[in-house]
């Protein structure tokens, strides 16, 4: 064999570095597969609260996990790697919620009739109750945006109030005095529609 | 301050809110959710390797050392051609010195009015100026005094004759 040979083979020899790098690249792959697997479900419903949209609360869930994967080499540092995501995936809805324009309330009602379980009720019923939610979101939306941020949050069972805090980045008694505050506006508010009716 | 009744009504009401929320968040996720994010991340990963560092940086025995190599004599071949363009422009345009005086050119116009070679003259001092007329008076002290100095130019000579003549004996 030439010496040139030999130079060109030692070139084209993958170094084990390199296989080490594709290895850990599958390993980093394999991991944000399973946070798919684990809270992908979680976090679409998050962004569906927020959005009220199947496709863009779908969206935001895949635009969360390409975060995720960008930064992939810092997963191990993650502490509670559940309300993390969260918290990417609401940071995401917010953006997208406040660059879109405002949907109408009928918009809401089609889609809730759509997506909510029908637990065997007629059709009519079925839009009825739409409409009641769909009154309810709205009046959601007149909420200041601190105390709406929590009131949503607390509506998910699995998270605690030390987690609202987390994903929202504030205090945990910050957490439930604003709560506190939704819950007295929304009930001002909800009577107030009532009244005018 | 609310009252009871208005709090147990608020309760209420709240409570209502909370059920909405609370069916919304109960929603499940669609089906295939999972699959359809996986594919999209794969497909994102493997364009993001197509577009990494080539791999003939990490071919060869060096490893990682081989690829900080070849970024830090890539960056070191940036800095010479971009240093050495500036130098090369630095020595070609040399900064020319600013005129200390501005030589205006001899403008004739044409038609236009010509000195005639007239030439400026500078002003001088003018002599000295009597402060008072001459009168009659003044003429006759003038004369006297001319008298006076006439005689003693006369004495001078004869002054001086006399030192001559008695230099001449002396010699």
């Amino acid at each position: 064999m030439s010496a040139g040979q030999t130079v060109l083979a030692g070139w084209m020899e993958i170094a084990p570095s390199a296989v080490r790098d594709e290895t850990r690249q599958d390993v980093e792959e394999q991991n944000v597969a399973a946070l798919v697997d684990q809270y992908a479900s979680t976090l679409y419903r998050v962004a569906f609260s927020v959005l009220r949209n199947t496709a863009d609360a779908e969206d935001a869930v895949q635009e969360a996990f390409l975060r995720v994967l960008r930064h992939r080499d810092t997963l191990d540092e993650v502490r509670d790697q559940r309300v993390w995501l969260i918290r990417i995936v609401w940071n995401i809805v917010l953006d997208r919620k406040r660059r879109a324009k405002t949907r109408p309330e009928t918009d809401d009602i089609a889609d809730l009739s759509r997506v909510l379980p029908a637990n065997g009720l007629s059709a009519e019923q079925r839009t009825a109750a739409a409409q009641h939610h769909a009154h309810v979101l709205a009046c959601v939306d007149q909420l200041p945006a601190k105390e709406r941020e929590v009131l949503v949050l607390s509506a998910f069972e699995e998270l605690s109030s030390v987690e609202i805090a987390g994903v929202l980045g504030i205090t945990e008694s910050s957490v439930r005095s604003r709560l506190f505050r939704a819950r007295n506006l929304m009930a001002n508010l909800l009577n107030h529609s009532r009244s005018l009716r | 301050m609310n009252t009871p009744t208005e709090n147990t009504h608020h309760c209420a009401d709240g409570g209502e809110a909370d059920k909405t929320l609370r069916l919304i968040a109960s929603l499940p996720g669609p089906e295939g959710l999972e699959d359809r994010v996986k594919i999209a991340l794969h497909g994102t990963s493997r364009r993001g390797r197509v577009l990494r560092w080539p791999a003939g940086s990490r071919l060869g025995g060096g490893g990682w050392i081989h690829g900080t190599v070849a970024r830090c004599a890539a960056a070191a071949a940036i800095v010479f051609v971009v240093a050495g363009g500036g130098w090369g422009v630095y020595s070609r345009v040399q900064p020319t010195p600013a005129p200390r005086a501005i030589a205006m050119p001899h403008v004739t116009a044409p038609g236009g009015f010509s000195n005639a070679g007239a030439m400026r003259t500078p002003q001088t001092l003018s002599g000295t100026v009597l402060s008072h007329p001459v009168t009659g008076a003044t003429k006759q002290n003038n004369a006297t005094v001319n008298k006076d100095s006439r005689a003693s130019q006369k004495k001078g000579q004869q002054k001086k004759g006399k030192i001559d003549q008695s230099r001449k004996v002396a010699n």
